[in-house]
């Protein structure tokens, strides 16, 4: 899949002290990456390099075929006093950022609707919950039509319930196709959603898919189908093709991995296409021993 | 720029932070026209210096007044640091406008004066507060938070350099007299000598003017200072 954006041998430092030592990697498109690492080991730098915050001392960043990217970012820092309703608030913001009135308001109607706060949109913030208020900090990053979401420890502060409210927003956010990076502590919360970490030490990465959360809720399919029908929409989906072949005259087979949520709908796309289901079962479930370490 | 003013402007206003300033500057008011009759030019010069301190309390709380985070957030949204410092300070002068009208109608409006009250002084009595409050943002505005981290060494910062201020214009210091350093002094002392004088006399000469507008010049040249120097700063 195509990176959205591919950093190259990126060296930073400040003042004297080095941060990231020539560092590459890619972030992939409409998919979640996560930057995990101890306190003070660059994470948010390195956020800020791929937002383009601040500037590379060496090296290249490269972004998604010379097509421009909308960054949203959200800081690391959740205000805490807001004294607006998240209306007036986002109407300000977006106002500051020179957004025309009309599609302005069309837009907060939208983001209360994905970020499921209809309900408090006409609410003082400072009234509100850690969770709510972070929801409102990551609002205001999507005033504009974003690509790629930046976000800085989304986690940090959050109890459980709020936790796993951000995980599904997250992959609502994956399904409307918008990149993600975030940076935290710990791995194990995000299971579900990451697909990807990139782990910072010692001024140098590993970047691993997310095998574990991979394997825990895929799962494989095999279809039969005529010849002639085309797949190729569902190609660019989610899905990884593990083989495909022919099957006499008129029919062929199809193997593939999806993930358990995209499932439903990638089955019922090959139903419509006629075809006929020869296997659906969860992908092996193996514990891998990387991820524990963090 | 609209937008970010617009913005400052109900922050400040719903944080009601602006509430202790504006009662102790009614108070002094208050306090200052308590007996009647009152000099005319004697009592805007001593309301103006007021002034002078009071709107260092309200630069530090109108630039105070938003999140810290939120700050940085604001700051992205605008795109620029310039701008956000500017929409700031004009928050500033438009709070001492509205002062300085207040300041000069009380008196007027409650008959605090002795007779002989003429048009010009109001003209000079709001020079007078004005420059000086706009002397006070310049000022002040180096001991907010994006230079001084401190809150205690804002306030601290603040009230030293607007009584030193005060303290070179009131005694005559000798540094005065060397005249690079003069030019360099807060230009406070310009507005009490031309406000000491009799209220007799309806007419100034021209240098008066020109010495209010010195008055404005510096605390421009301050501001523009200021507002280089958040610039250069990286901190995001
Ligand atoms: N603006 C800055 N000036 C100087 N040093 C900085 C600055 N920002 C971060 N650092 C240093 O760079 C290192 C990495 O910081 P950061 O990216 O914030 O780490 P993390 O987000 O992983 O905690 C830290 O040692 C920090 O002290
Ligand atoms: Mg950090």
């Amino acid at each position: 899949m195509n990176p959205i954006v591919d950093l190259q041998n990126v060296t930073k430092s400040y003042r004297d002290k080095l941060v990231l030592d020539a560092v590459s990697l890619s972030i992939p498109t409409n998919q979640v990456t996560a930057i995990v690492g101890k306190n003070g080991s660059g994470k948010s730098t390195l956020l800020k390099l791929i937002g383009g915050l601040i500037k590379a001392d060496r090296g290249e960043i490269l972004y998604r075929n010379g097509e421009p990217v909308r960054f949203g970012y959200v800081p690391e820092v959740t205000p805490t006093y807001i004294p607006f309703t998240p209306i007036e608030y986002l109407t300000h913001m977006g106002t500051i950022r020179g957004l025309q009135n009309k599609w302005l308001q069309q837009r907060i109607h939208t983001l209360l609707e994905i970020f499921h706060m209809k309900d408090n949109g006409n609410n003082r913030i400072v009234h509100f919950s850690k969770g709510m208020k972070q929801k409102v900090t990551i609002m205001q990053a999507m005033l504009e039509e974003t690509d790629l979401l930046i976000m800085d420890e989304p986690l940090s502060g959050l109890d459980l319930e709020a936790q796993t409210e951000m995980e599904e927003l997250l992959i609502s956010l994956k399904e409307r196709n918008i990149s993600v990076v975030l940076t935290c502590h710990e791995t194990k919360l995000l299971q579900r959603v990451v697909d990807q970490i990139i782990v910072i030490d010692q001024c140098n990465i590993i970047q691993t898919e997310n095998h574990q959360a991979q394997e825990k809720s895929m799962n494989r399919l095999i279809f039969e189908l005529t010849k002639t029908v085309s797949i190729d929409s569902i190609k660019q989906q989610n899905v990884i093709i593990k083989q495909e072949k022919e099957m006499g005259f008129h029919k062929k087979m199809i193997e593939l991995n999806v993930s358990e949520e995209h499932t439903n709908k990638i089955v019922s796309e090959f139903l419509d296409r006629g075809a006929s289901i020869k296997l659906l079962e969860p992908l092996h479930k193996k514990e891998t021993e990387f991820l524990n370490q963090f | 720029m609209k937008g970010l003013v617009h913005y400052h402007f109900t922050t400040y206003f719903r944080t009601y932070k602006y509430v202790p300033p504006f009662s102790v500057f009614i108070m002094m008011l208050v306090i200052n026209y308590t007996y009647v009759p009152n000099p005319i030019l004697d009592s805007y010069s001593y309301t103006s210096i007021m002034l002078f301190f009071i709107m260092g309390w309200f630069t530090i709380t109108i630039f105070h007044a938003e999140d810290e985070g939120q700050k940085q957030i604001t700051i992205m949204h605008a795109k620029n640091k310039k701008v956000y410092y500017i929409s700031l300070i004009l928050n500033c002068t438009l709070t001492a406008l509205v002062l300085c009208i207040v300041a000069v109608a009380y008196p007027v409006v409650f008959n605090a004066f002795t007779p002989g009250l003429h048009s010009i002084h109001l003209v000079m009595g709001f020079l007078a507060h004005f420059s000086l409050a706009v002397l006070s943002i310049a000022l002040s505005s180096f001991f907010t938070r994006g230079l001084v981290k401190n809150n205690v060494n804002s306030w601290w910062g603040v009230i030293s350099i607007l009584i030193g201020s005060l303290v070179i214009s009131v005694e005559k210091v000798e540094v005065l007299k060397i005249k690079l350093i003069n030019w360099v002094l807060p230009p406070l002392r310009y507005s009490m000598e031309i406000m000491s004088v009799d209220d007799q006399s309806i007419s100034f000469p021209v240098k008066v003017y020109g010495q209010f507008a010195w008055i404005f010049i510096y605390s421009l040249i301050v501001i523009t200072i200021f507002i280089a120097v958040m610039e250069k700063r990286k901190a995001l």
